[in-house]
C-alpha cells in the first residue's frame, strides 16, 4: 500500500494519475490527518470534507475519462487561511473580518486550482498573519508536532505544522518578516520565499504591501518547484507582479552545483546562540561535500537593516488596520493590538526615508556582500526552539525585544525583497531548526538545485511528538 | 482665544495618535521604541543621494534578472 503522507504533493499526483491510489482515498486520508495533527498543533481553522470529498469525486470522474488537468490534479491541500475564495470570507486568523464574501479567488488560489489541486482546509495563521511564533491570543495557538510545548513558528503556523505531520505535503504560506521561513524551520521543514513581486499578491490579506511575499512550504524541495512553476508570474490583478519570464524550476533541479559559492557573515551569526551557530557549521560541511564552496562575506548594517524594515513594515500594516484601530481595537488580540498601534507613531518623513533607500541597500547588496558570491547562508532562528510560555509576551513590555529576537534573521531579509530557500538541520533525534540561503534577485532555480541535492543528504522527515 | 471644542496645550489629546486608546506605559514604550528607528533614518538620510527613488528597489531587482 502506498504510503501516502511519504509522498511528494508531485508523487502523489501521479499516484492519483496512474490509479495506484483515487484522489477521494486521498482526500480521506488527508482529511483524517488533517483532524490527527489538529488535536495535537490546532492547526485547522475551517475543515471543508463535504466540499474537498465532493471534488475529489469530480476529479476522479475527470482522470477516469481522461480529461483531468494540470500537475497536481486530484491531489488535496491546505492552505493558510489569508487568500480570497469566491462567496467565502477567509478568516486572517482574526475575529475582525467584513462580512462581504470575496467576489472572486485569490491569484494564487486560482492557480492552484488551475493546477487541479483541491483545498481541503484553511489553516491557522497568527492574528493578521502579524506574528513571527505562532501565538493567536484571538483563536489559540499553534503547537509543534515535534513538541507541542514549543512553538510552531508564524505566521504560516497551520500550513507548517500540517506539513511537517505528514498531513499534506504543501500548501501555502505568505512572509512580510518571516512568515514562510521561522515555522518552516521550526517545524523542520522546506519553504521558497520567492523574489519579492515573483508571485502575485492580488487577493491575498495585506499585511505591508511593499513587503508581502506569497510562498509555498512543503517536506519536499521538488514540491517548491513544482508549484512555484505555476504561482509564478505576471499578473493584471498585481502590477508589482512581474512579467519576468518563469523558468522550469522542475527541469532544473538537476542543474550543477558544484562550484556555487556561498557566502558566510560570521560577525551577523556570532549573535545566535552557539547551538544554532553549530547547525550552520554542519550545513555548510554537507554543503561542502556537495562541492559548495565557502567564503567570507559582510551584509550592510544588519541592525540598521532591521531598523529600516520596521520603518516600511509598521505603517504599513497601522494603515492597513487603521480604522479597525480606531474603531473596534478591543477585537484584537493583545500582541497585534500593541503591534499595531507602533506603526502610528513613525513619522511619514522616515517611512520614506526607508522606501527611499531601499534600491540603495539592496544595490550595495548586490554589489559588496554577493560580489564574487552565489548564494549566502543565515540561520533563521537566532535560537534553539523556545517554548511557547517563553515567548508569551503578549502586548506587554518584553514585546519588541522578545519579537525582535526571533525575527532577527529574517526580518532584514524582507527589505532586500531577496528570494530564501529554507532547509532543516539534521535534527540527530533531536528538536527540529533550520537555516536560510539567500539568493540573488530571481535565482530561485538555484536554490531549488541545492536544496535538492541536501535532500538527498537530508531527507525529509514526517514530525511525530518526541 | 482657543476655541472651546480645541483641546488645551499639552493635552493627551493632542499627542500622536491620541485617537488610539493607549495606557500611557504602552505609549511610552512604542514612542521609545519608534525613536531608535528614527534615529537610524536620520543616519540614512545623510547618506541618501538626492535622486533616490521609491521607484529604485524595482528596478535594481529587475536589472539583476536581466543580466547574463
Amino acid at each position: 500500500m502506498t504510503d501516502l503522507a511519504a509522498l511528494s504533493a508531485g508523487g502523489l499526483a501521479k499516484a492519483i494519475r496512474d490509479k495506484k491510489v483515487s484522489s477521494v482515498e486521498a482526500t480521506k486520508t488527508t482529511i483524517e490527518q488533517l483532524k490527527a495533527c489538529h488535536e495535537l498543533t490546532n492547526c485547522i481553522i475551517t475543515l471543508e470534507a463535504d466540499e474537498a470529498l465532493a471534488a475529489a469525486k469530480a476529479a476522479d470522474a475527470a482522470i477516469a475519462a481522461g480529461t483531468a488537468k494540470g500537475p497536481l490534479a486530484g491531489v488535496p491541500l491546505a492552505h493558510k487561511d489569508m487568500f480570497d475564495r469566491k462567496g467565502r470570507i477567509a478568516s486572517w486568523g482574526a475575529r475582525i473580518r467584513a462580512d462581504q464574501p470575496a467576489s472572486e479567488d485569490a491569484t494564487v488560489i486560482a492557480r492552484f486550482k488551475a493546477a487541479g489541486a483541491l483545498q481541503v482546509a484553511a489553516l491557522h495563521l497568527t492574528e493578521f498573519a502579524f506574528g513571527p511564533t505562532g501565538h493567536n491570543y484571538v483563536l489559540g495557538h499553534a503547537r509543534n508536532p515535534w513538541d507541542p510545548t514549543r512553538i510552531t513558528g508564524g505566521s504560516s503556523a497551520g500550513t507548517a505544522t500540517s506539513v511537517a505531520y505528514g498531513a499534506i505535503p504543501a500548501g501555502m504560506g505568505s512572509d512580510t518578516g518571516g512568515s514562510l521561513r521561522l515555522p518552516a524551520a521550526a517545524c523542520g521543514i522546506t519553504s521558497i520565499k520567492p523574489t519579492w513581486g515573483r508571485v502575485s499578491r492580488a487577493g491575498a490579506m495585506p499585511l505591508a504591501s511593499c513587503l508581502d511575499t506569497i510562498g509555498v512550504i512543503a517536506r519536499h524541495v521538488e514540491d517548491l518547484a513544482l508549484t512555484l512553476g505555476f504561482l509564478a508570474g505576471p499578473d493584471p490583478r498585481d502590477p508589482a507582479a512581474t512579467s519576468l519570464p518563469v523558468p522550469d524550476y522542475v527541469a532544473r533541479l538537476g542543474d550543477p552545483i558544484a562550484g556555487v559559492r556561498v557566502g558566510v557573515d560570521e560577525v551577523v551569526i556570532r549573535d545566535a546562540h552557539p547551538l544554532v551557530q553549530g547547525m550552520v557549521e554542519e550545513v555548510l560541511g554537507i554543503l561542502g561535500k556537495l562541492g559548495l564552496q565557502r567564503a567570507a562575506c559582510r551584509f550592510p548594517d544588519w541592525q540598521m537593516l532591521d531598523h529600516l524594515v520596521q520603518l516600511l513594515q509598521m505603517p504599513d500594516a497601522a494603515a492597513a488596520h487603521n480604522a479597525y484601530m480606531r474603531t473596534r481595537p478591543n477585537d484584537y488580540g493583545p500582541q497585534v493590538r500593541a503591534r499595531l498601534e507602533v506603526g502610528h507613531f513613525i513619522a511619514a518623513v522616515d517611512h520614506m526615508t526607508a522606501l527611499r533607500a531601499r534600491g540603495t541597500y539592496l544595490q550595495r547588496t548586490l554589489d559588496t556582500t554577493f560580489k564574487g558570491l552565489d548564494i549566502a547562508i543565515l540561520p533563521i532562528l537566532a535560537d534553539p526552539l523556545p517554548t511557547i510560555a517563553e515567548l508569551d509576551v503578549a502586548g506587554g513590555p518584553k514585546l519588541q525585544a522578545a519579537m525582535g529576537r526571533v525575527v532577527k534573521y529574517t526580518r532584514p531579509i524582507n527589505y532586500l525583497g531577496l528570494p530564501t530557500l529554507t532547509l532543516p538541520v539534521p535534527r540527530k533525534g533531536g528538536l527540529p531548526n533550520g537555516i536560510q540561503l539567500i539568493g540573488r534577485p530571481y535565482s530561485e532555480a538555484q536554490l531549488f538545485a541545492i536544496g535538492q541535492a541536501y535532500q538527498r543528504e537530508v531527507p525529509p522527515e514526517i514530525a511525530r511528538p518526541l | 482665544m482657543a476655541s472651546p471644542e480645541q483641546p488645551p496645550a499639552g493635552s493627551p489629546a493632542q499627542d500622536v495618535a491620541a485617537y488610539l486608546d493607549m495606557p500611557p506605559e504602552r505609549r511610552a514604550a512604542a514612542k521609545a521604541h519608534v525613536a531608535t528607528l528614527s534615529a537610524t533614518a536620520g543616519k540614512v538620510a545623510l547618506e541618501l543621494p538626492l535622486g533616490a527613488d521609491v521607484d529604485d528597489f524595482r528596478r535594481v531587482l529587475v536589472a539583476e534578472a536581466k543580466q547574463p
